[in-house]
């Protein structure tokens, strides 16, 4: 079970749904301690002052801020003062299109769950989440999260709310500013070569099915240590390997080289 | 002037070979804090110590490790971890493609942008082109710093976008989570005044109409407090559910009704008002349902 890290309310109009959230997503990377490699020992972190190296505990510790070479110092509770009447509720501002938003603005996947068994809690819950699904609209507000306030995509996926932080457009940087990609009007591709690419997409195209791929350097990583004795006995494999080649240039005939592929994953 | 890039490599499509580059396409302007002492705003610094004596450690002398379920260490060096993943391939290789519109962004996990070396151009515009008119994205691999990432290649504008994706294992799925029974269908009644209620706040999505208001909050509290002036810390309540369902959904269709003038609820028409301003009235009110709060579990 999923941490709740939020509870709260998400309402439209004058229906307040009680919800608590949970990351849709499991964190499975590989964690290590650090360790003090002369002894195996634990390495602990300590937060210390500075300016005169005293140790600082946690309670003792705010959040600093350069303003004109003045630092101000705030508590969590004051920056939280940014946005207050938001902290306990996201309020739906409007429903949009789902296919309309740019996917680059979603930022980290959460669920919404009801926020307890209570009969008025899960009908008003089941309400909202099944209009949602009929309608396959997007409720848009904002959410506030650790004393910062995000914009919140909301919308049913696998019979629950599914909530996606997301990154205001200005934080998203423009094709237009990077000369590195080639602009339409100066790189206008020849009809042929196009539909040539198009049929090689189609040879090589398939259902997505997310379940057939796995993160294969998770296990290279946990097999590696299964195998690895627990002695600091060094790894023969332990030799950083060079990249390899590749190619790196342009296939000089672009149409030879999608003819040849189309060819290749047709005959495959 | 182009940022500068992440990575160099190839993007490969069969036998196509597309000298590419990597670039970041997200640049956060959240406020950025630093840790720092309350009573006199000293800089706070991270010390390693050994958890045994509470003697600094070298960066140099600290290694990884890994506790096994059996419980006995095993210490790894960086190299060692390096080696044991795959081989760092300078090139993006895609293995198929798919609908674009197969793919639940839920699977997007962090999204980067493509430029073309020089001399790559050509073949790049193609590739956006043939992704754009086919509707499809392609699925591939790479390794990004030493991490091997499965990755979606698909157009944005003029632009080819690469998003490393998430794997399925890693969402959590309804199934995994203990769930209150939701068995009580709503009735025709609530899901008609439901569906009216969010086609009167129905909107075009236009990101860029949504701004940070969050960030000069934030400078404004820090301002204040730079100004010697005490930052009052509100108490937020939250509110109650409603008792009455439909009367609830009736009343804010109805409210939103009025909002517009007398314009049909159920119009898609862009709204004239800033979606960011709260509209008159649409606050709940706490009530005195609390009976039907059993609090959270």
């Amino acid at each position: 079970m999923p941490n709740t890290i939020w509870t709260g309310t998400i309402s439209f109009g004058l229906v307040a749904v009680p919800v608590r959230m949970v990351s849709a997503t499991r964190d499975l990377d590989i964690h290590f301690h650090q360790v003090d490699g002369r002894t195996g020992e634990r390495v602990s972190t300590r937060r210390v002052s500075e300016l005169d190296g005293e140790e600082v505990r946690w309670e003792e510790i705010g959040r600093g801020y350069d303003l004109d070479g003045q630092v101000v110092v705030l508590t969590d509770e004051e920056l939280a003062a940014a946005a207050p009447e938001r902290t306990h509720m996201i309020e739906i501002e409007e429903f949009v299109d789902s296919s309309e938003i740019d996917p680059a603005q979603f930022d980290h996947p959460y669920l919404l769950l009801p926020g307890s068994d209570a009969e008025g809690v899960t009908r008003a819950y089941r309400l909202l989440r099944d209009a949602m699904a009929k309608t396959g609209r997007t409720a848009i507000g904002r959410v506030v999260l650790r004393s910062n306030e995000y914009l919140a995509a909301v919308h049913e996926r696998d019979q629950l709310l599914s909530l996606s932080t997301m990154l205001y457009a200005d934080e998203l940087r423009d094709a237009s500013e990077n000369d590195a990609v080639p602009p339409r009007e100066l790189w206008a591709p020849k009809p042929a070569e196009v539909s040539t690419a198009v049929e090689l997409i189609d040879a090589l195209a398939h259902d997505f099915d997310p379940s057939t791929y796995e993160d294969r350097d998770r296990t290279r990583l946990l097999e590696m240590i299964a195998s690895k004795r627990t002695s600091k006995r060094k790894s023969e494999s332990s030799a950083a390997r060079e990249p390899d080649e590749g190619g790196t240039q342009a296939a000089p005939d672009l149409m030879a080289a999608l003819r040849e592929s189309l060819a290749r994953a047709r005959g495959g | 002037m182009a940022p500068r890039s992440l990575w160099n490599g190839t993007l490969a499509v069969g036998e196509v070979i597309i000298p590419i580059k990597l670039f970041s396409v997200v640049q956060q302007h959240r406020v950025q804090f630093r840790e720092v002492r309350l009573s006199d705003g000293a800089r706070i610094r991270h010390q390693r110590v050994n958890s045994e004596s509470g003697e600094e450690v070298p960066s140099a002398e600290i290694r990884k490790a890994y506790e096994r379920e059996d419980g006995r260490q095993v210490v790894l060096s960086d190299d060692e971890i390096a080696a044991a993943y795959g081989p760092r391939t300078k090139a993006i290789q895609i293995e198929h493609f798919t609908d674009a519109a197969q793919i639940d962004p839920i699977f997007y996990e962090r999204p980067y942008m493509l430029g073309a070396q020089a001399g790559g151009e050509r073949a790049y515009a193609v590739m956006r082109d043939a992704l754009e008119r086919s509707g499809k994205v392609g699925i591939g691999r790479f390794v990004l710093r030493t991490r091997e990432q499965l990755v979606a290649v698909a157009p944005h504008g003029d632009a080819l976008r690469l998003y490393t994706m998430r794997f399925a294992d890693e969402l959590v799925r309804s199934a995994d989570l203990d769930l209150p029974a939701m068995d009580r269908e709503p009735t025709a009644k609530e899901m008609e005044m439901a569906e009216r209620l969010i086609d009167a706040l129905a909107a075009t999505w236009e990101p860029e109409r949504y701004e940070d208001r969050h960030r000069q909050a934030v400078m404004a509290v820090i301002e204040s407090k730079a100004a010697g002036r005490e930052v009052a810390v509100p108490e937020s309540k939250a509110p109650e559910p409603v008792p009455d369902l439909l009367a609830a959904l009736t009343q804010s269709v109805e409210q939103r009704r009025g909002h517009r003038g007398g314009a049909p609820a159920a119009t898609k028409a862009r709204r004239k008002t800033p979606a960011n301003k709260p509209t008159p009235g649409s606050k709940p009110k706490p009530t005195a349902a609390s009976k039907t709060r059993s609090g959270t579990s």
